[in-house]
């Protein structure tokens, strides 16, 4: 192991690095082949985006499916409280009407049961 | 002013997923460990320092994690699937041989290069979460680099083929 080549660590990972040190190492073939190796190998580290995409819980879904079911239940009991308040204020009661329309003279009571 | 454990875990919770799953090599248990870090942290206090400072403190305690979690199951080989991208390197093969690798490293040393590659850490945070000296933290670093690169030759010798970034993301 070339111990000179630290150098090219620091640079890759944005570390504060001697540049005279690193013109040096890049000078060396092997320092260049080093210094390309160690990106491809940080590539082939990387995890691939299905295994990151892993790291939020499954129960997510789950709780996602609890957090609208209990706003459900919410809605319902606000709206069924609502509904008694105002019908314990009389607001419920059907407002007056606008306005009255007279029947004609002619007329009649249809027989029980509608028109035949 | 007092650090807030729940934003502390949310803003490093992808740093740590990434740095047990490499650890670990299985995504179930790199979950589990993760949340195993926030429920520490939830227990005690955070040290009210720099944000270096405290990420050091809690990679502390994510990789003692690790080891508890290494000595428990004795060391076994890491194991060998870790969901991949389907069609693109690396693969299933390429996985397997990067766990291998990683196994084959002294502890330390896989510890620290994990903080860096993985967790995205500094030089002075790692040497914090691990009693080391910045310096010496750089020396595991490369010295773990170079007996990664000698143990994925071939994988290292294909990704040379496609275009990189600096900083390991896909371009």
């Amino acid at each position: 192991m070339n111990d000179t080549h630290e150098v090219i660590s620091a640079f890759l990972d944005d570390e504060p690095f001697d540049a005279n040190a690193l013109a040096a190492a890049l000078s060396d073939p092997e320092g260049r082949a080093q210094l390309i190796d160690l990106l491809a190998l940080r590539h082939v580290m990387q995890p691939g985006r299905d295994a990151m995409a892993a790291m939020q819980p499954k129960k997510s879904s789950g709780l996602r499916a609890v957090l609208a079911a209990a706003a459900m239940v919410v809605a319902l009991v606000g709206g069924y409280a609502l509904g008694q308040r105002q019908s314990e204020s009389g607001q419920a009661e059907a407002p007056p009407a606008t306005r009255v329309v007279d029947a004609p003279a002619a007329w009649q009571q249809s027989p029980p049961g509608g028109l035949r | 002013m007092t650090v807030d454990p729940e934003v502390l875990f949310v803003a490093n919770q992808p740093r740590l997923f990434r740095y047990f799953l490499r650890a670990v090599g299985q995504i179930e248990t790199a979950r589990d460990l993760t949340q195993d870090v926030f429920l520490r942290v939830s227990r005690t206090t955070v040290p009210q320092a720099p944000d270096g400072e405290v990420r050091a403190w809690l990679f502390r305690i994510a990789r003692n994690l690790a080891l508890d979690h290494h000595r428990r199951h004795q060391r076994q080989p890491l194991p060998v699937a870790l969901a991949m991208d389907a069609g693109r390197p690396p693969s299933q093969e390429v996985d397997a041989a990067v766990n291998a690798a990683l196994a084959s490293l002294p502890d330390l040393d896989r510890d620290v290069f994990l903080m860096r590659e993985m967790a995205g850490l500094g030089y002075d945070e790692i040497a914090r979460a691990c009693d080391l000296t910045p310096d010496a933290v750089r020396s595991r670093i490369h010295r773990a680099r170079l007996h990664l690169r000698s143990q994925l030759a071939a994988p290292i010798a294909t990704r040379r083929t496609i275009p990189m970034r600096h900083s390991g993301r896909e371009p």
